[in-house]
């Protein structure tokens, strides 16, 4: 492969600490290194920022749940059509778009890798097909373990050990990234028609709580030595009052590891509500960033909602049948067998809806008042709080005050007496946004070691060049053009290929899937448990032998390998 | 204004034709129409002989007259919203597609899809309908809205399903589900069915023939006499589907 060279680059790169630099970026074999002949070709940036490639830690791009989301909304379907074009396919749909519409619009907007938030294990496969054809970003898979029976039995012993024994044999199965707890126990009860209402409350016929879930996942995953941390959902999301169970969550991370985190919680703004009815629903995203910032062992991601048209998918069933029982309108619900759950529903954030007005405020009231921004990621839990497409506006909201308040005038005027937004005047800058749409992402999913995130010489050369002039720019006035700037890419350069310019994908795409794999002692391999072997033939309906997915489903896989101290 | 268009003969005649691009108001301005046939995009001269005749400044006087090979033309009166289509064959998938005013004449049988979520206007199909007749698309919540759907023939599966305005007369018979989650508007069916009406909450679904595995989810509430076809009948009256608090009528030939 020959060279590259980026010249004439402003480049912000938070994890190598540059902070705004005119600078050359030499290319060779995919990877940045310090120079390269001097026939290799040229891209003149022209001073325009550059970026290492985004990253989202929190996206629902991939897998049955979006699949379904996709058949159950022809309206979404009809929107947002492309046609062919050059290499690009034909692409649908707005909030549940094509695979391929997914990869060219990430693609666009500079991101290079995406984790989908979650995964059943049960239905991995499809979610590798699927990972296959989103050929742009790599990938990443989050893979739920919120109720899986195994586990539950080994908290109900007290055993973490064996916790940490059933999530390196499911990862290295399902080829999956990171644990997920996804309303840990509350998916199990809904199999029972219940659901669990604070983080104290029992699982029913297991006699274990959420608690207990949480904190013996977090010491499996340190003892995994996994390269992310738990990644939790928390119970009682968009239930009015959660923020309590929110800030209990927060109260159970202990400080285990120095690189990172040891828990993240996602899509808070859907776990900061008070109030205790949605008559009286306001924000109380000053006390959740007040413990996130009391707390570095923490991290976070916005979850942030915008006004329009969406879908909404999780694998917290009972929630789903909440919005249900509000909407009325069409709705899915799923059960993955001794695994986990799932639920999809259409819906308009609207505003002229306080309850959605008040939403909004508190996604955006997080990230400003959270002072690291390595602690706050930008994220909108797509599609649930929006289609991703959206960043662009949530990155010019959060850098201009006047943009907020030009919004102030057209959402619900009584908004202002539920939350705190239009009091905080706190503006971010460049090195943040880099931070918050990167940098502290690939910090929190630990793949810095694998060259993610940053351009120091031996990164892997993922490099967005935005059509923006920092040094020419106030972003607290031109919020239009940094909205415009954000969404579409001078060039989007994917392992020292350039994959879209101006907003448009120029080649095939060749991504990398990327999962974990935990080597434990034999003694803790569960193919040879006499014991895990006959439960799982006796409750699965699957053989065990049938259950990992083949190196067939991942063309390119990328493992992750970690040594446990187990 | 009369539009002829002949189907030509083509080297690959089973590749079916998108031709969303067939309605009355586009042929009033003489602009550039082109539909796909399969994934090539075309010119509609590349597929048809076309032959005008007359003038019109409204596409109320508009009239298409498909013929030969159209069997295999989908989306034919797609967004329709004045004139006429007359089919002298039969017709693909999905005609009448979200049609909101003017008039679909079909000499032949009608594909799957006929008047899908139709808003308004008339469709008259003179030989048989396929499957998801007057219905709403996978994942809709709503079919049919308004106008009028006339089956001379019989009706495959899941006719009427989602119907929730307007009116749709099945002349001959239906397949399974006819009527299935019906919210509003009336179905006639003068043959037979299976299994109609279920998880229906209103609207009225009339039945000349017989109801084969009728659900028991409907209560029975007296009779009623009705003028069909000249003739006069004695139906019996059910409502339902009791199983979801619905207020549907079904009237059954007793």
């Amino acid at each position: 492969m020959t060279g590259l060279w980026v010249k004439n680059a402003y480049v912000i790169d938070p994890i190598s600490g540059i902070m705004g630099e005119i600078m050359d970026i030499a290319i060779r074999d995919g990877k940045i290194v310090e120079e390269v002949n001097d026939g290799a070709p040229v891209i003149d940036a022209g001073g325009c920022l550059t970026l290492p490639g985004g990253i989202d830690s929190h996206s629902h791009v991939c897998g049955t749940k979006v699949n379904f989301g996709r058949y159950m909304s022809p309206e979404d379907m009809r929107a947002g059509r492309t046609a062919r074009k050059g290499v690009m396919h034909v692409t649908s749909g707005y909030s549940v778009p094509t695979t391929f519409g997914n990869s060219y619009r990430y693609s666009s907007m500079g991101y290079t890798t995406v984790l989908e938030g979650a995964m059943a294990p049960l239905e991995a496969r499809h979610t590798h097909e699927e990972f296959t054809a989103t050929p742009h970003q790599d990938m990443l898979a989050n893979t739920l373990f919120d109720g899986n029976w195994s586990i539950m039995e080994a908290v109900r012993d007290k055993d973490v050990k064996r916790a940490a024994a059933v999530v390196a044999w499911t990862l290295a199965a399902v080829k999956g990234f990171a644990i997920k707890l996804t309303n840990p126990g509350g998916t199990e009860a809904w199999g029972w028609g219940e659901d669990v209402h604070s983080i104290h409350d029992e699982v029913p016929h297991f006699g274990v709580t959420p608690a207990e879930i949480i904190a013996t996942m977090i010491q499996a995953n340190e003892l995994l030595n996994l390269p992310h941390s738990v990644h939790i959902h928390c119970n009682n999301l968009g239930v009015p009052g959660n923020y309590q169970t929110t800030l209990d969550t927060i109260g159970l991370a202990p400080d285990l590891n120095r690189e990172r985190q040891s828990l993240y919680l996602t899509h808070v703004q859907f776990h900061s509500y008070g109030g205790s009815t949605w008559q009286d629903i306001c924000s109380k995203s000053e006390e959740i960033a007040r413990a996130v910032n009391a707390r570095p062992q923490v991290a976070i991601d916005m979850g942030q909602i915008m006004f329009g048209r969406t879908t909404t998918m999780t694998a917290d069933g009972p929630m789903e049948w909440k919005l249900y029982m509000l909407h009325r309108n069409k709705w899915s619900n799923h059960d993955v067998e001794l695994e986990t759950g799932s639920g999809i529903i259409p819906v308009y954030y609207g505003r002229k809806s306080l309850v959605n007005c008040v939403m909004w405020a508190i996604g955006l009231e997080l990230a400003l008042l959270t002072k690291n921004p390595w602690q706050c990621m930008l994220a909108t839990d797509n599609p649930n709080g929006a289609p991703f497409v959206k960043y662009p506006e949530i990155i010019a909201l959060l850098m201009s005050s006047r943009f907020r308040e030009n919004e102030r005038n057209v959402i619900d005027p009584r908004t202002e007496h539920f939350v705190p937004l239009f009091a905080i005047d706190r503006e971010l800058d460049w090195y943040d946004i880099a931070v918050m749409t990167r940098a502290a992402q690939a910090k929190a999913l630990g793949i810095t070691r694998i060259g993610k995130g940053y351009l120091a010489p031996g990164a892997e050369a993922d490099i967005a060049i935005y059509p923006l002039k920092p040094d020419e720019l106030d972003p607290a006035v031109d919020y239009q053009q940094v909205m415009a700037g954000f969404a579409k890419t001078a060039y989007t350069i994917k392992r020292g290929r350039v994959v879209a310019r101006d907003g448009e994908v120029v080649v095939e795409g060749a991504n990398s899937t990327i999962w974990s794999r935990a080597d434990v002692p034999p003694e803790y391999d569960l193919n040879q448990d006499a014991e895990f072997v006959k439960k799982f033939e006796q409750y699965y309906t699957v053989r065990m032998r049938n259950y990992p997915v083949q190196d067939v489903y991942l063309p390119r896989g990328l493992s992750i390998r970690t040594e446990a101290s187990l | 204004m009369r539009v002829i268009l002949k189907t030509r003969p083509r080297a690959k005649p089973r590749i079916p034709i998108e031709a969303e691009t067939i309605i009355p108001q586009n042929f009033l301005r003489k602009n550039d129409i082109r539909v796909y046939e399969g994934n090539k995009e075309r010119k509609l001269e590349d597929l048809f002989f076309i032959t005008v005749e007359g003038p019109a400044v409204s596409p109320d006087q508009v009239e298409v007259i498909l013929t030969g090979d159209t069997g295999v033309i989908k989306r034919v009166g797609e967004y329709m919203n004045a004139g006429r289509i007359i089919v002298e064959g039969d017709i693909g998938m999905h005609c009448g597609n979200f049609m909101s005013a003017g008039e679909i004449i079909i000499r032949g049988n009608a594909d799957s899809w006929l008047a899908r979520e139709m808003r308004g206007g008339f469709i008259r199909c003179e030989g048989d309908a396929g499957h998801y007749c007057a219905a709403g698309y996978r994942g809709e919540k709503r079919g049919m809205r308004g106008g009028t759907v006339e089956v001379l023939g019989n009706a495959g599966d899941f006719a009427a399903e989602y119907l929730s305005g307007g009116e749709v007369h099945i002349h001959g018979s239906c397949g399974d589900l006819p009527g299935v989650e019906m919210r509003g508007g009336t179905l006639t069916i003068g043959g037979d069915c299976l299994r109609p009406c279920g998880n229906m909450t209103g609207g009225i679904c009339r039945i000349f023939g017989t109801a084969h595995q009728f659900l028991p989810t409907f209560r029975k509430n007296g009779t009623e006499d009705v003028q069909y076809g000249g003739k006069h009948y004695r139906m019996a009256a059910f409502r339902g589907d009791i199983a979801n608090r619905g207020k549907g009528r079904v009237l059954i030939r007793a």
